[in-house]
């Protein structure tokens, strides 16, 4: 059957992310203000074409603000998905291909982990080891290995009898060549999907944390600090609250929408 | 054995390798309490003698042992700051919690259960892309920031209620603290409702393709009587593990809401705690909304288990 490669979600969501990105990565390098640049004769503008999203209590441009704290929370993001997607990735290629005893006893602490809803078990690590960016990204990643590890030791498990499998391990290939080569390649259907949805949760987990002023810290931005900011200004500036959430919405929107996309695509080939 | 019985002890093993994870996190982290209690003016003999006192120059797993035993006859131990019972400390702020919880549970259980099977009726039609584009959204506004729209606009809009300003006690305005749990479990349903249909969609899409449906179709049964008397009873255990995980969800979800509406429950105690390094507390109320959760997982299992003779008798699963 034809593989159809793009649908109208998938197209969509790319767009979104690609904009909201690309702005996000630009803030890295350049912004129309400087966010830090205080202006005591522009507190509370509204927005207008000088300043596009308006200016908070200091005179500071909010739209630079939000492409900067917005670099912020999609690095966390990022690096958070890629600790928890790899160990995870690791620990469920293990169990899954193994068994046995280390895979019974790596499932009932798993199963011990995920007793713990996601957002309390980053506070608890980060009430253990402080706040600051290097924190959240270390307490979300850890928080992010046990859902992957499900996930991907059902793959795994699911390819160890395989035909395909049995024929490599009889051709002399090694149990690390045969996970690599031959099995991971095979799970990227569940994968994909499953870093969507994981990028999502990173991303509104670090907003979560640094809203309640345990996640990332001033000086640094981002967009959970700016939305804790915005709020105690909300009966003056209702925009600074407004606009900073809709970009994390508009954000998690994108991704949510290629998961959409990929998941549809999936089962349209079959 | 009995199924409840081998559930039930699991939930307490469960129960036993969480709490010992909290504890030994702890302990690995607030280094020496009674050296931090007396700062650097203490000398060796005070800090000596308050260690004693605080019983921490027992061994560990016979502390771990103590603590454990007190958690269940309501010694919680003591937080470092506030020298009430930590019973009375907690107590009403997890009655608070709760009631925000079940509101929140009420709230998806009546909607999302009817929108899941209405949704599946749309499926195939051109609406079905735009019904799939507006979950995605609904899923994707932090409850956190709905709240805060909230806020601004049945708070300081149209003056429905103060906002950040919650009654120091329920008893003490009742109608207001009722509007603003209401409004904060509003926030906390919204996205989870969305996830709700969606998964209920599926399961109910992957139902209706099965044998039994086609066959009681062609029986002359409309598709709606089908709809109602079978595929919702098959697609029940799936439903309620769901809504079990979200009762899990409501949890976490509460410790940010509460803040954002100053709600003084469980969550918001909790945050204010970790900030001010108050580890006994932090330790108490993390154990007690993990077993919340766990608690939450069995019920679901041994209700399914009532529901589906398929897992009563161990057959397929």
């Amino acid at each position: 059957m034809k593989k159809k490669n793009w649908n109208g979600f998938l197209i969509a969501g790319c767009v979104l992310t690609g904009v909201l990105v690309a702005l996000m990565l630009l803030g890295k390098f350049w912004t129309p203000w400087s966010p830090t640049a205080m202006d005591a004769k522009a507190m509370y503008q509204p927005p207008s074409l000088t300043h596009l999203f308006g200016t908070d209590k200091f005179g500071r441009d909010i739209f630079s603000r939000v492409m900067q704290g917005g670099g912020t929370t999609l690095t966390i993001a990022l690096a958070t998905i890629a600790i928890g997607a790899a160990l995870g990735t690791l620990v469920g290629a293990v169990t899954g291909y193994f068994g046995g005893i280390v895979d019974d006893a790596l499932m009932r602490l798993n199963d011990a982990l995920t007793a713990f809803p996601s957002i309390l078990l980053a506070l608890l690590i980060i009430s253990l080891v402080g706040p600051g960016k290097y924190n959240v990204v270390l307490a979300l990643g850890i928080v992010f290995i046990p859902s992957f590890a499900r996930v991907m030791r059902t793959q795994f498990a699911s390819l160890r009898d395989v035909n395909y499998i049995i024929s490599a391990r009889l051709m002399g290939a090694g149990q690390l060549r045969i996970m690599t080569v031959h099995m991971l390649p095979n799970t990227m259907r569940t994968l994909l999907p499953a870093l969507t949805i994981g990028f999502n949760n990173a991303v509104l987990a670090e907003a979560s944390m640094s809203y309640l002023g345990i996640g990332v810290t001033p000086p640094d931005a981002s967009l959970g600090n700016m939305l804790r900011d915005a709020q105690s200004a909300l009966g003056r500036a209702p925009w600074y609250a407004i606009l900073t959430g809709v970009m994390i919405a508009l954000l998690v929107f994108g991704v949510g929408l290629i998961g959409e996309g990929l998941q549809k695509r999936d089962q349209e080939v079959d | 054995m009995n199924y409840v019985i081998r559930r039930i002890l699991m939930l307490l093993l469960t129960m036993l390798i969480v709490s010992f994870l909290t504890f030994l996190a702890f302990e690995l982290v607030s280094g020496d309490v009674a050296q931090t209690k007396l700062g650097t003016e203490g000398t060796p003999e005070q800090v000596a003698a308050l260690r004693h006192e605080l019983g921490l120059d027992q061994p560990f797993l016979l502390r771990y042992g103590q603590w454990l035993g007190g958690f269940f006859t309501g010694d919680l131990g003591v937080s470092y700051y506030n020298p009430q019972p930590m019973w009375e400390l907690i107590g009403p702020k997890l009655g608070v919690t709760l009631i925000l919880a079940a509101i929140s549970f009420l709230l998806i259980t009546l909607i999302s259960i009817p929108l899941g099977l209405l949704s599946y009726r749309l499926a195939g039609s051109p609406l079905d892309g735009l019904r799939t584009a507006f979950n995605q959204l609904c899923m994707a506004v932090p409850p956190f920031f709905i709240g805060i729209l909230f806020s601004w606009f049945f708070g300081i809009t149209l003056k429905l209620f103060i906002p950040e300003g919650f009654p120091s006690s329920i008893r003490a305005n009742p109608g207001e603290a009722m509007t603003q749990l209401f409004f904060a479990a509003v926030c906390l349903s919204i996205p989870r409702i969305a996830m709700t249909v969606r998964m209920m969609r599926s399961t109910v899409i992957g139902e209706m393709q099965k044998a039994y449906v086609r066959t009681a179709i062609s029986r002359g049964n409309d598709r709606r009587g089908v709809l109602l008397r079978h595929v919702l009873k098959n697609s029940l255990t799936g439903t309620v593990t769901f809504l079990a995980q979200t009762l899990a969800e409501l949890i976490g979800g509460s410790i940010v809401v509460e803040q954002v509406f100053g709600i003084p429950g469980l969550g918001r105690f909790l945050v204010a705690e970790i900030r001010a390094l108050d580890y006994p507390v932090v330790q108490t109320i993390v154990v007690i909304l993990a077993f919340w959760v766990v608690l939450a997982g069995t019920v679901a299992d041994l209700i399914n288990q009532r529901i589906d003779p398929r897992l009563r008798l161990g057959g397929a699963k």
